[in-house]
């Protein structure tokens, strides 16, 4: 199975970090779980969820897409491991699949980033907050399988934030 | 000044953001990732974007607030981690070196090229952005011109790190302290100005 590669690098002239070519941004839990927070605050104004999942899927459809096409990877299993690996590599957490077809598939995650910040500032919660690792897992798997993005869905079926042991995600097309 | 800002963005820069075997990046006493830059513009214009012209401000305030409560217990964590013990606290003489260093650190991050300006110390700060990823909103925009400014996430880290300057003594429940300051973004590279520049004042004297 192939081995993610990821090359870093810091312009030292505009003071930015790439990898792999993608501008990236340090950022901490503290942010990625204000923006989850404002998400869902916002709630009365727009539906900040939708958006902040679709953001991310969007984004990360381009990253991913972007990768198999430079490095020739087509085979969808090795792709949805790719993706994997590259959610570890950014600081995302553990994700594990546990299925995956073009028509869905299931993801374990004993890991997940925006649980363990949520808890880390504020305790459990009483439901679902990794809007940003659901549409990581919808770009992931509209780029390992060739479709659009908006094609699939993830549903978190339980969550780390709720006390669960590990996250998990039901992805349906 | 004794902040030797270019040494400390080179060094900082290369403070290691690799993840452990847990998938997750601790340093800084906090827990880091390293997410494309056009996540956080993408969902910030999207979220200005969907409301009507009369409760943009009402979602603005709402980006500005994320960034200010982390920029102050991320600040904070930042300027007590070994990392800075390490790099930065040798360089330090007095509490505005302490700002000088931690827009370095923010500029190390990948955050913005800026630097403080002007200083007041305990009542204004002007720092000023010759290169910021949030600018990057303007690419997007008839002309590459925002019609808003939107470095939000800057706007609400200068008030966060005049919190931790001034506010007195920091507040892990950011009870006391947060929002003792506020920042204004008075001009914008993704509006077309040659740079970004934020304005940060007591709370009871901002407009």
């Amino acid at each position: 199975m192939a081995e993610l590669k990821i090359e870093r690098k810091f312009d030292a002239n505009r003071k930015r970090h790439y990898l792999n070519d993608s501008l990236t941004v340090l950022h901490c839990h503290h942010y990625a779980t204000l923006f989850t927070q404002l998400a869902l605050d916002a709630k009365e104004l727009v539906d900040g969820t939708q958006i902040l999942k679709e953001s991310v899927e969007d984004v990360f459809f381009n990253v991913l897409s972007d990768y198999y096409k430079k490095n020739g990877i087509t085979d969808t299993n090795e792709r949805l491991n790719i993706a994997a690996q590259m959610f570890s590599a950014i600081g995302m957490g553990k994700m594990d699949i546990v299925s995956g077809d073009d028509n869905g598939g299931e993801v374990d995650m004993p890991i997940a980033y925006v649980d363990e910040g949520w808890v880390k500032k504020w305790g459990k919660h009483k439901g679902p907050v990794n809007f940003i690792g659901a549409g990581y897992v919808c770009g992931m798997f509209a780029a390992a399988f060739d479709k659009p993005v908006r094609t699939y869905k993830a549903t978190e079926t339980q969550s780390r934030v709720m006390g669960a042991d590990k996250s998990h995600l039901k992805v349906t097309a | 000044m004794a902040i030797d800002r270019e040494k400390v963005i080179d060094q900082m820069s290369k403070v290691s953001a690799e993840a452990n075997e847990d998938g997750l990046i601790p340093a800084f006493n906090v827990l880091v990732n390293q997410w494309p830059a056009k996540f956080w513009n993408e969902f910030s214009k999207r979220m200005v974007e969907a409301v009507d012209d009369d409760i943009k401000d009402a979602v603005e305030e709402l980006l500005i607030n994320a960034a200010h409560e982390c920029g102050y217990h991320t600040g904070y964590g930042i300027i007590t981690s070994k990392e800075w013990e390490a790099i930065v606290a040798p360089m330090v003489e007095k509490t505005e070196d302490v700002l000088h260093g931690a827009y370095a650190v923010f500029t190390a991050w990948g955050w913005a090229n800026a630097e403080i300006v002007e200083l007041v110390p305990g009542e204004k700060m002007v720092v000023r952005a010759y290169d910021y990823y949030e600018a990057d909103i303007g690419e997007d925009y008839p002309g590459k011109k925002a019609p808003r400014v939107s470095a939000y996430m800057i706007r609400g880290v200068c008030g966060a790190f005049m919190d931790l300057a001034y506010g007195g003594k920091y507040d892990s429940e950011g009870k006391t302290g947060l929002y003792t300051f506020r920042c204004k973004q008075t001009k914008g590279i993704e509006c077309g100005d040659e740079y970004g520049e934020f304005v940060t004042v007591k709370s009871e004297a901002y407009e």
